[in-house]
């Protein structure tokens, strides 16, 4: 019997068997290629991490050096740490009702909605096992898009050691600039805390004068891109303040960096 | 059938015939991913791979496919092939495919391979069709890497990465010319590219699709 | 007329037909017709979308728009000596710093050296503009075997004007450039572009080089001066639109901020925007002439009122905009020269009277609209415009089809 493919039963079969064979193709290679994926998206977030910690280069090996780092988890309401599985997402989390709480209008100064009951942080060591930096996740909305990075802090839970976007749509060459490696040196050294003890690094418009009273709080702001500036800003502010990080940095800074390495374990 | 010599069918797409400057097709992915070499010459491996692929699958199919689901069943193998390449990329080269994001899975409604597919491989052979579909390729490669270029060493200075022009920002001479990094910045490169073309080989030019009126007073009158 | 003769007798057989120099008659006939007004007239239309003579209307512009070039070179020169005189910052470094320090020194309080400030910093400005803009013009012209024709000369001192006093002459090329070529000739040349060149030129420079020209910080010709313009105060709730400047923003400005001093012109600024008056002369030389159309005027102004009105009704507590009354919006910004010489364009305006009127509320409207609202762009009248500008012609499309309807609808008396 001759195949007719013009015909319905002709057509059906046609249309079946090239379902099944394109189906059968794409599962299998997303389904070989999985582990792969996986393990690239685990590198990238990793080589993140290590870009804010200061401790990247193009030459390292990614994985060998994030051994040194520690991946700890904080009830970002307590400031407690806690146990949870390692494969935990706080941006899937912070979707969840269950697992986070909206934010008031006023509180929401980064306009990120909701933030999660339990936040990642990373702990850097030296050589020695000494504490080295503080690594946070921290997300904001800039002046077109929510801009994701990591904030890394200094062992004494104040002074900041760097800060990296891996992701953002900001204006190129304007808001785009806060990838600029200059602007984010601008960050380096420069302090949470005034001296009462109140969070108040700032991004502020033009340059700072370094002479004036807080200019170690105080950051340049990016020329032409104003809103964006304010949008790092609040950002900062908003996860080393008291919805954010600021109970666990709180207590980091109360205690020594001994007391967390008692922690929970 | 008429039939083709390799080389034309190779080769006409590339300058003659060019996708982009000659049939102004792709335009959205020319704007989206031209702003670093890197981001463009990949877009233009995956494009070509998933055209002369579909050509070559389709051509191959052409007496088995049903008239009256034909373009269902096209769409169908362009989407397997994108996918597939998408999730090569993904495992292979994390960092492009991120930078890609959505525009590799916009390859199945890249007006290129569904033309090449309906104009060419379902009436040509299966050796010529994955020629067609590889010239077709190249010719929009080389637009894409040509605004790559430009877009990226007048925009950031550098090229796939490396500083050329060594910017203002870290302490070099040069001023990195923002508007190449905007999408707009790509029309106005390709709008020069065609007149480039088309000056170079005037039967490009369309024909008028109107004719001014004579002039009411010609010299003779006088 | 020794000149003329000469001229005529001796160079330019040579650029006529069968000259040496045939191939480059443009450019003689450019330079000949700048020395003298050709006697040979059209009998015809030439231009169909302009009855009288194009160099004199162009010339009309031209004078139209010199109040706002003169107080602009004393402005330039009045705010980079006031800076340096009163508050202690040094000029920048550089050849024009020398010679002002050799003949007129730093005293704001002189005209003559204001003059001379000001001079410095815009003459290489206009000459790099024409140079630039005549070599495109000519090498289009030349190669599509027509004359350089007079639209440039408006072109040009209308792009000098709307410049940042301290632009680097590269980018004054690089825009000038992309407004002739691509803002002009790829459309056909004078007339046939749909849109302003000075301000697609201005726009190029505006998306290329968005750090320096975006309109968020204010031009001074000094070192490291760094201050906000106008209307980034005004954004961001610093200027009081009944007593002007607030005392946080005075510390950091340095310049008097009010109502009158926006009108007439004492504040930082692009070289012929500042002084709404300067511009308002010119806007009577060009009514009174009536090269530009008093519809478009209106239309613009009439659009603007309303738009801020209607932002002051609804109001707002987070943005400080939504307060600021219509004639605040007009001395502000480049919106007073951007009504009176760039949305009149003959060319890349609406053409029907109805258009006019819709193309002018328009822009008025979209202006508005930019600087309240958008939160990037302080300044929106240069958008507003080439907005305007992309919709004229559909304008004018529903002006003409309603008319054809109407006279339909008289003569056939509206039977179906």
């Amino acid at each position: 019997m001759a195949f007719d493919k013009d015909s319905i039963g002709g057509t059906l079969a046609a249309a079946l068997v090239l379902c099944i064979v394109c189906g059968v193709v794409v599962s299998t290679a997303a389904v070989a290629l999985r582990p792969q994926q996986e393990a690239n998206r685990i590198l990238d977030r990793q080589s993140n991490v290590l870009r804010a910690a200061g401790r990247y280069s193009p030459e390292i090996d990614i994985a060998a050096e994030f051994e040194k780092i520690e991946h700890r988890f904080v009830d970002l309401r307590t400031g407690e740490e806690v146990e949870m599985p390692a494969d935990y997402d706080q941006q899937g989390a912070a979707s969840d009702p269950e697992q986070s709480t909206l934010l008031t209008q006023s509180e929401d100064i980064a306009r990120v909605r909701r933030v999660p009951h339990v936040g990642e942080v990373y702990l850097a060591r030296d050589e020695q096992g000494e504490l080295e930096s503080i690594i946070l996740p921290v997300h904001g909305y800039g002046l077109w898009s929510t801009m994701y990075g990591f904030l890394s802090l200094e062992a004494d839970a104040n002074t900041i050691a760097g800060l990296v976007f891996y992701e953002h749509g900001e204006t190129p060459g304007l808001g785009g600039e806060i990838d600029n490696p200059r602007w984010r040196q601008l960050w380096q050294g420069k302090q949470l805390l005034n001296d009462e003890g109140e969070v108040a690094i700032q991004v502020v418009k033009g340059s700072v004068d370094e002479r004036a009273p807080g200019a170690e709080t105080r950051v340049d702001g990016l020329s032409g891109a104003t809103l964006t500036s304010v949008g790092v800003s609040n950002m900062v502010r908003f996860w080393v303040g008291e919805n954010g990080f600021g109970p666990f940095l709180e207590r980091l800074r109360e205690s020594s960096s001994a007391a967390l390495d008692q922690g929970v374990r | 059938m008429a039939e083709y010599k390799t080389k034309d069918i190779l080769f006409q797409p590339i300058f003659n015939n060019n996708p982009i400057a000659l049939q102004i097709l792709g335009i959205c992915s020319a704007l989206a991913v031209t702003t670093q070499v890197s981001t463009a010459l990949t877009m233009a491996i995956a494009l070509t791979t998933v055209t002369a692929f579909s050509s070559l699958f389709i051509s191959i199919l052409r007496n088995q496919i049903p008239n009256s689901i034909r373009m269902i069943v096209q769409v169908v193998i362009i989407a397997s092939l994108v996918i597939l390449v998408d999730q090569f990329l993904r495992a292979f080269s994390y960092e492009l495919s991120r930078q890609l994001s959505v525009f590799i899975g916009l390859i199945i409604t890249n007006c290129i391979v569904m033309g090449r597919a309906e104009a060419f491989a379902m009436s040509n052979p299966p050796v010529p069709a994955f020629i067609d579909g590889v010239g077709n390729g190249l010719g929009y490669s080389l637009i894409l890497v040509i605004l790559g270029i430009v877009r990226e060493l007048f925009g950031s200075g550098s090229l796939l990465g490396y500083q050329v022009l060594p910017v203002i920002s870290a302490g070099g001479w040069y001023q990195p010319n923002g508007i190449f990094l905007l999408p707009p910045s790509a029309f106005f490169l390709i709008g020069l590219i065609i007149w480039g073309l088309r000056a170079w080989k005037p039967q490009q030019v369309e024909q008028d699709q109107f004719s001014i009126a004579p002039n009411s007073r010609t010299s003779d009158l006088y | 007329m020794g000149l003329r003769n000469y001229l005529d007798k001796q160079v330019a057989p040579h650029f006529h037909e069968g000259g040496k120099f045939q191939k480059y008659y443009v450019f003689y006939e450019m330079f000949d017709t700048m020395l003298y007004s050709p006697s040979s007239t059209t009998g015809a239309a030439a231009h169909v979308r302009d009855g009288i003579d194009l160099k004199r209307v162009m010339m009309t512009v031209w004078f139209a728009a010199l109040p706002a070039l003169l107080f602009g070179l004393y402005n330039v020169g009045y705010q980079a000596n006031l800076q340096i005189t009163e508050f202690g910052f040094s000029p920048l470094p550089g050849w024009r710093t020398d010679l002002v320090a050799a003949l007129g020194g730093f005293d704001y309080t002189s005209l003559w050296a204001n003059v001379l400030h000001g001079a410095v910093y815009y003459i290489p400005i206009m000459i790099v503009v024409y140079l630039g803009g005549l070599l495109w013009e000519g090498l289009f012209a030349w190669k599509r075997g027509h004359e350089v024709n007079e639209g440039f000369f408006v072109t040009g001192i209308l792009f000098t004007l709307i410049l940042p006093p301290s632009i680097p002459l590269w980018q004054v090329f690089l825009g000038i450039s992309f407004g002739v070529v691509i803002g002009k000739e790829v459309f056909g040349g004078t007339g046939k572009n749909f849109m302003n060149p000075a301000l697609i030129g201005r726009a190029f420079l505006f998306f290329a080089y968005p750090a320096q020209i975006s309109g968020d910080e204010v031009w001074v010709a000094v070192d490291n001066f760094s201050g906000a313009t106008p209307l980034s105060l005004a954004a961001s709730g610093n200027i009081d639109f009944d007593a002007g400047l607030t005392a946080l923003a005075t510390a950091g400005q340095q310049v008097d901020i009010s109502w009158m001093h926006t009108f007439v012109g004492g504040i930082q600024g692009s070289i012929g925007e500042t002084s709404t008056l300067a511009i308002l002369i010119g806007a009577g030389i060009l009514l009174l002439t009536r090269i530009a159309s008093w519809r478009i005027m209106a239309a613009v102004a009439l659009g603007v009122v309303g738009t801020s009105w209607m932002f002051n009704a609804v109001g707002s507590d987070t943005n400080p905009m939504f307060a600021m009354p219509w004639y605040w919006h007009m001395t502000l910004g480049g919106l007073a020269f951007g009504l009176v010489f760039m949305a009149t364009d003959p060319v890349s305006a609406a053409m029907t009277d109805a258009g006019k009127w819709v193309f002018g509320i328009l822009i008025g409207f979209m202006v508005v609209v930019i600087r309240v609202i958008n939160p990037a762009f302080p300044e929106g009248m240069m958008l507003a415009i080439l907005f305007g500008n992309l919709c004229a012609p559909l304008i004018d499309y529903f002006v003409v089809q309603a008319n054809i309807r109407r006279r339909q609808r008289r003569t056939v008396g509206g039977a179906v």
